[in-house]
């Protein structure tokens, strides 16, 4: 058993791997279709899925706990079915297959030799607590409550809660609160645990909203009901077998959790809103434990927005009425492409106003190479050849139908439509050895990206790449390249509007090291986006912190715009986070300064426990 | 000739292609250099010169090359004013050859900044100096369109192929005004396009002539990558293939708006000539280093079949009929060399009458085969400049 400090890069061990785990709970989701961790399925804790392995094995390399009963039953429920591997190497370039054999053998290793089991001792509070929600769904087995200290936050330090408990049903919830206080007990509300805050690890009561899965849609008034268990990527998944969209925020994250803490806001809010755009109604659970409803007259005005102000939560949100969009058939993607970040924000401004397009997003060489390339090293070549060779430091992300796509055209933009994007993708290995790339620069000097109008020019492009799944997935390990290829060949892999969807990608960010994204909501005004810009990239050099240019997307008709700078660290080097959290401090204290001056910039801290708010509220007051 | 019968040389553009060509053979011939520039993201000056030193084989300079970093745009040129002083003290001829060479009309403003602008600072350093010649490496072009017949005097043109040739014509008229004005003699040194050392092949830039073959030979390597690593589907769907005997047929019609030449001259002539400009012309004028065997783009053709083992490129001269259909290969290559059509068929014919006298009748070679092929293997050996230096 190992007890150093490596660097993320390094996973060469269980161990290593298994402290490099970004805790993003994608292995909860089935994003790549290859279906998900049997025993999470059937048992619900975060402890019974891979992320939640992870954490453990981690906990046990450095002597934090003991084998515990759950713990047994923890690293017995694992069939060793690989699927794990093929999610968090697709994101992450990491393989828990090799964690989980580890955890296995640790234990089996130690009851061969003669180890004591240690049972967790049953309180009257957990005797309390089953009884309402069942034997199987409290504990405080160490073993499960070690794999809830951590969220993905770099501000907060890992705790361990007391207990675990997962409810049922609104009503369990509703009689854990009354229990809660009247022993005077601290919860804590959890959905995946993808809180930026540190507001979703506690001492205290974990409550686990993961077994509440409802999804009720009710298409005549264009909305689904659900329950606060649902993630983002299941709910889209159910929305787009019945013809229909929601506005999703990342794949993995609860939805209610999420409105609860940032209001979902993605690509799509450009069209779809942000924040009580987003729902018709919600339920809740007050601290006192009874039920209120959003829209009844009598329930607290969760609509209204206090800048510059943390509030605490209003309750718990057990159910939401979600808003679907409809889909349009001859939806596409495209990806124009800009040599400076001005032009990008004025082709977004003007898309916006116009109403042109229903997702519109601007993003960094950072962002495309990562979402792009299937490893690190990959992304970190592509990102150059984007910036150096074909001079696209950043592309902004359409989706419209053929109208919005055409009248981009005619408003004289070259761009990536789905085929070249396609070729652009599955081509990469070839993109970077093309010698033609250099003359690509040059004949863009007249006019940037002409080439793009070469009627055949995708005809070259696939001639020039010979892009094809093949050819992608041989840049992954060899062992999963069988995998690759044939998930690639599936055409939402590739499909701009599916991406944009699902979101899939986004998680990539955190591949090189995790990330804390820096995100306000300001005019799309090019001096202050430039200005902001420089002043976050010159705090993470202060503080020697990897940072980049993250996203924008324009909002409320192009007036606003939500812009996302991003600092990357190490999780795993103290000293980093050390630094990491200078920077934040400093970025947020940016941001509230040009809060007071301007009146328009709002940062995105303040929107914890006030996602519910109306935009106008939040943006304009 | 030893250092002392020499004038002390300020250059500007020293790190550009003709300029180290220039800097290259002055020092070689016992010139003292002042080299006048600016670090850019490449390198210091220093660091920028010295590689280029290495590249043209020279490394002990003796005192020979002093490098001086400045801005044209600001007063002093951006130097103390007791290092501008000590500058225009021991500087005794300026040849200006700095210059933005791009066509690209939407750099318009920078192109004139830096050809048109900058020239104040350059042109009042060589009024506080004592140098009493000013040289200017100008361009053939700037007698600008509809011409047939360039005579070698200043330009009077209204229309320009594009905006370097423009701002180049702007600047021969300010400087000469300027050198007028303040006695000071000037001379004007026009060369056409410009290509490597005709003897050795070497060249530090590969635009220009370079262009349209590294262009074809872009297209040729795709399809040749199809055809060997994938089938040859999309090769063949254009109508492309490998003949028995190794040779690719790649249908690659060029249209050219009418009959016309080629000018271009190797950097040693151009190098060569200057030299002698400077060095026997004591009054000034104004010089056309261009070639009186101007070559065609047919010919350029046949060498770059020749060479790369193609057949199918096709010569066209007259105006491309509208709707024709373009293989995805003809499409790229229009769009590739656009910039440069306008100098594939020149109808324009230059006078050399003061360049002849000046040089001793020195002249360009003809551009053979044995010339061609020296210069586009040295280039692929090169990797088209991106592994010189």
């Amino acid at each position: 058993m190992q007890n150093n400090v490596n660097k993320p890069d390094n996973i060469s061990t269980p161990y290593e791997t298994a402290r490099n785990c970004r805790h993003y709970a994608m292995c909860k989701i089935d994003f790549l279709g290859s279906g998900i961790c049997d025993s999470g399925l059937e048992k619900h804790f975060v402890s019974f899925y891979p992320q939640g392995r992870m954490i453990l094995y981690e906990a046990l390399s450095e002597n934090k706990i003991s084998i515990t009963e759950k713990c047994i039953e923890i690293a017995d429920s694992c069939n060793l079915c690989g699927k794990c591997d093929y999610q968090c190497y697709f994101l992450n370039e990491m393989r828990p297959t090799k964690v989980m054999e580890a955890l296995k053998d640790h234990v089996a290793t130690y009851i061969k030799n003669g180890g004591k089991v240690k049972s967790a001792k049953e309180d009257r509070i957990l005797t309390e607590i089953k009884k309402i929600v069942g034997e199987n769904w409290a504990t405080n087995d160490e073993a499960i409550t070690i794999t809830y200290s951590h969220d993905l936050s770099p501000i907060s330090d890992p705790k361990i809660p007391d207990y675990v408990v997962m409810p049922n049903t609104k009503e369990e919830i509703a009689s854990l609160v009354k229990l809660f206080n009247k022993n005077k007990i601290t919860y804590t509300i959890r959905g995946n645990g993808q809180n930026l805050l540190g507001f979703a690890v506690n001492v205290g009561v974990i409550i686990d909203l993961n077994r509440i899965k409802t999804i009720e849609f009710d298409e005549k008034n264009w909305y689904v009901k659900i329950g606060p268990g649902v993630a983002a990527f299941d709910l889209q998944k159910q929305a787009q077998k019945r013809g229909y969209r929601i506005n999703a925020g990342e794949p993995a994250a609860l939805v209610c959790a999420n409105i609860m803490c940032s209001g979902i806001m993605s690509t799509f809010s450009t069209t779809y809103g942000i924040n009580a755009d987003n729902f018709i109604d919600a339920e809740f659970i007050d601290k006192d434990g009874s039920l209120f409803i959003l829209n009844d007259p009598s329930s607290p005005n969760l609509y209204s927005y206090k800048n510059l102000e943390h509030k605490n939560s209003p309750g718990i949100c057990v159910s939401a009425s979600i808003r679907l969009h409809p889909v349009i058939d001859d939806e596409r993607g495209i990806l124009v492409p800009f040599q400076t970040l001005t032009n990008a924000v004025d082709f977004i401004r003007d898309c916006a106003i116009r109403h042109i397009g229903l997702a519109l997003g601007i993003v960094g060489a950072e962002y495309i190479s990562t979402f792009l390339s299937p490893t690190k090293k990959s992304a970190s070549e592509i990102k150059n050849i984007f910036v150096d060779k074909l001079d696209i430091p950043y592309l902004v992300v359409v989706i419209g139908d053929k109208y919005a796509i055409r009248t981009i055209s005619e408003m004289g933009y070259p761009f990536f439509d789905q085929r070249l994007f396609n070729a652009l993708y599955m081509g990469l290995p070839s993109l970077k050895s093309a010698q033609w790339m250099d003359l690509i620069k040059e004949l863009s000097d007249d006019e940037p990206y002409s080439y793009l109008r070469l009627k055949s020019f995708a005809d070259l492009l696939e001639t020039a790449l010979s892009p094809s799944p093949a050819l992608y997935s041989q840049e992954v390990d060899p062992e999963l390249r069988p995998f690759f290829e044939k998930l690639f060949y599936k055409p939402e892999m590739t499909d701009l509007v599916w991406l944009n969807m699902y979101r899939i990608m986004s998680t990539r960010l955190g591949r090189k090291k995790p990330f804390l994204p820096v995100l306000i909501y300001l005019p799309i005004d090019n001096a202050l986006i430039n200005e902001l810009n420089n002043k976050f990239r010159l705090i993470a050099e202060k503080f020697n912190i990897d940072n980049d240019f993250g996203f924008i997307t324009p909002i409320d008709n192009g007036k606003r715009c939500i812009f996302e700078y991003d600092y990357f660290f190490d999780h795993n080097d103290p000293e980093e986070l050390r630094r990491i959290r200078l920077a934040a401090t400093e970025a947020n204290t940016l941001v509230d300064e040009y809060s007071v001056k301007t009146g328009t910039v709002k940062g995105h801290p303040y929107v914890l426990y006030q996602g519910f708010c109306r935009k106008e509220n939040l943006l304009y007051s | 000739m030893s250092l002392q019968n020499k004038p002390t040389t300020a250059l500007t553009g020293a790190t550009g292609f003709l300029g180290s060509h220039l800097m290259a053979s002055m020092l070689t011939t016992g010139y003292r250099i002042i080299a006048l520039g600016r670090s850019n993201k490449e390198g210091t000056l220093k660091e920028r010169i010295f590689k280029l030193m290495r590249w043209f084989g020279i490394e002990a300079l003796d005192g020979q090359l002093e490098l001086v970093e400045i801005d044209f745009l600001k007063p002093f040129l951006g130097l103390p004013e007791s290092e501008y002083k000590e500058l225009c003290a021991k500087t005794e001829q300026i040849i200006h050859c700095a210059s933005d060479t791009s066509f690209s009309e939407r750099k318009r403003e920078n192109v004139f900044k830096s050809n048109v602008a900058s020239l104040k600072g350059i042109l009042d350093f060589a009024e506080d100096s004592k140098a009493d010649f000013f040289h200017y490496i100008s361009t053939a072009y700037v007698a600008g369109t509809g011409v047939t017949y360039c005579k070698e005097i200043l330009s009077s043109a209204k229309s320009f192929t594009n905006v370097y040739e423009e701002s180049k014509a702007a600047a021969e008229n300010i400087i000469s005004r300027f050198c007028q004005k303040s006695s000071i003699r000037l001379s004007i040194i026009r060369p056409s396009i410009v290509y490597g050392d005709s003897q050795t092949g070497r060249s530090l830039k590969f635009n220009a002539l370079y262009f349209p073959i590294r262009s074809a030979q872009s297209i040729r390597d795709i399809y040749l990558n199809d055809l060997y690593n994938n089938g040859g589907i999309k090769a063949a769907k254009n109508g492309i293939y490998l003949d028995k005997d190794g040779y690719l047929f790649l249908p690659l019609k060029i249209y050219l708006p009418e009959e016309g030449y080629l000018n271009i001259i190797p950097v040693d002539y151009f190098v060569n000539a200057t030299i002698k400009i400077i060095e026997n012309c004591s009054q000034g004028g104004i010089y056309h280093l261009t070639n009186n065997l101007p070559t065609t783009m047919k010919i350029v053709a046949k060498y770059y079949e020749q060479l790369m083992k193609v057949r199918g490129v096709e010569i066209i001269y007259g105006l491309q009929p509208d709707n024709l259909l373009r293989n995805p290969a003809e499409e790229l290559f229009d769009r590739f060399i656009e910039p440069y059509r306008p100098y594939l068929s020149d109808k324009r014919v230059f006078d050399r009458t003061n360049a002849c006298l000046a040089t001793d009748n020195l002249n360009p070679p003809e551009f053979t085969y044995e010339i061609f092929k020296k210069c586009i293997e040295y280039a692929i050996s090169v990797n088209w400049g991106q592994s010189i230096l």
